[in-house]
């Protein structure tokens, strides 16, 4: 927690030399201004035009989306909705110590920033904390012998225009535990690798069209688009510090248990 | 003696009478969504917290005292929605309703509070 603390603390500072000179269209050099405070538009189910049912919520029994997965990645998906029916799909953040991972990150409630500077772009979403880094001075992603899986793995982009452009590649992907892309028990591997356009849209309307390729679990890309509305001027985000108070910890069988005031399960089945 | 509290089925899932913002971090899969708990007892405390908040609620029935912990969203969300950490004060007498847990525990997913003036907090149509 303390390094996530020294990381926003860094953004802020970044954040204070873009903002700082007004409320202008664009920053100086060019770049859009995607300032203020935005929320996604719809419930955290990652692709909600495949979702099934419709407006089906992340994590209720039966809901599903219908991403091109191949056999056996679509085996995979299968037995964890059937976890999800039985309250034994643990969601890896509920621990509180991981960061939810990219592409998930996109796909979070409360706040998000988008931070436009010259060298870089960051997607700072206020739920979890979780921060993104897109490289924009002209690197190139690391070498392969450079690289390691992450949660976030790494991004470099351009801009073509007022879009950002960006690639994805190096996620942690999905082990077992570590990181999924939502609560219906949707994953993908560690050879993943997403090409994302973020763009404000409209005034009120910042949106990422997403292509997600996968040659370990998906037969084709996968297009997926999100959107985020603009929230009132002067609209705060604030510390989202996971730990503060989590009665909600996985039992060893996957199970969310439930705290009660004095710290201890109140669980008829504890595991 | 009326009793304090009153369970209402309902008859379609996904009601607007669901909790919500309760998608931020952990599976609800331990909350009944298609019933509705509706009860009346004390505000022992708020606690003001991420990554939810927590309504501390004590009941009295028939000579027992029962506490209940009802879960609500992020600090963050409620409060761009008006909550604020004192919306909920020791001592409030509220009536509060509910997504029970499943296996009947003391514990439920909040949906909304009325409070002794008449004022509402959350969902309450």
């Amino acid at each position: 927690m303390k390094l996530m603390a020294a990381l926003c603390a860094g953004i802020v500072c970044t954040l204070a030399f873009v903002v700082v000179g007004g409320q202008s269209a664009t920053s100086p050099g060019g770049l859009p201004d995607w300032s203020g405070a935005w929320v996604m538009e719809g419930p955290t189910v990652f692709d909600g035009t495949t979702v099934q049912p419709r407006n089906g919520r992340a994590g209720d029994p039966g809901v599903r989306e219908f991403p091109p997965y191949n056999d056996e990645w679509e085996a995979l998906y299968r037995k964890h909705i059937e976890l999800v029916k039985q309250g034994t799909f643990p969601d890896p953040i509920s621990t509180c110590g991981t960061p939810h991972g990219f592409p998930r990150l996109m796909n979070v409630p409360d706040v998000y920033e988008f931070a436009v500077t010259p060298e870089k772009v960051f997607v700072v979403a206020e739920n979890g904390p979780n921060i993104l880094r897109i490289y924009t001075d002209g690197r190139q992603h690391p070498s392969k012998e450079d690289l390691w899986p992450t949660y976030n793995g790494a991004s470099v982009g351009h801009w073509e225009g007022d879009t950002l452009v960006f690639t994805t590649i190096s996620m942690k992907g999905f082990s077992g535990k570590d990181v999924i892309v939502d609560r219906t028990g949707l994953v993908l591997s560690d050879a993943g690798r997403v090409t994302t356009r973020l763009r404000k849209s409209d005034a009120m309307t910042m949106e990422a069209q997403m292509v997600v390729e996968d040659p370990k679990a998906l037969k084709a890309p996968w297009k997926v688009t999100k959107r985020y509305r603009k929230q009132p001027q002067g609209t705060w985000a604030w510390d989202y510090a996971c730990a503060e108070n989590n009665r909600n910890p996985i039992s060893p069988s996957g199970k969310t248990l439930t705290l009660g005031p004095d710290g201890k399960p109140i669980d008829k089945d504890k595991d | 003696m009326r009793s304090i509290w009153l369970v209402v089925l309902l008859a379609v899932a996904g009601s607007f009478l669901t909790a919500a913002s309760l998608e931020a971090h952990h599976s609800s899969a331990m909350f009944d969504r298609e019933k509705v708990v509706e009860l009346k007892g004390t505000v022992k405390e708020l606690q003001w917290s991420n990554p939810h908040i927590w309504i501390q609620v004590v009941t009295q029935e028939n000579g027992t005292t029962r506490e209940w912990s009802l879960e609500g969203g992020s600090p963050n969300t409620l409060s761009r929605q008006g909550w604020r950490a004192t919306t909920f004060k020791a001592g409030d007498e509220v009536t509060v309703r509910f997504n029970p847990m499943k296996d009947g525990t003391a514990a439920g997913a909040f949906i909304g509070a009325k409070f002794a003036d008449g004022k509402t907090i959350g969902r309450w149509d």
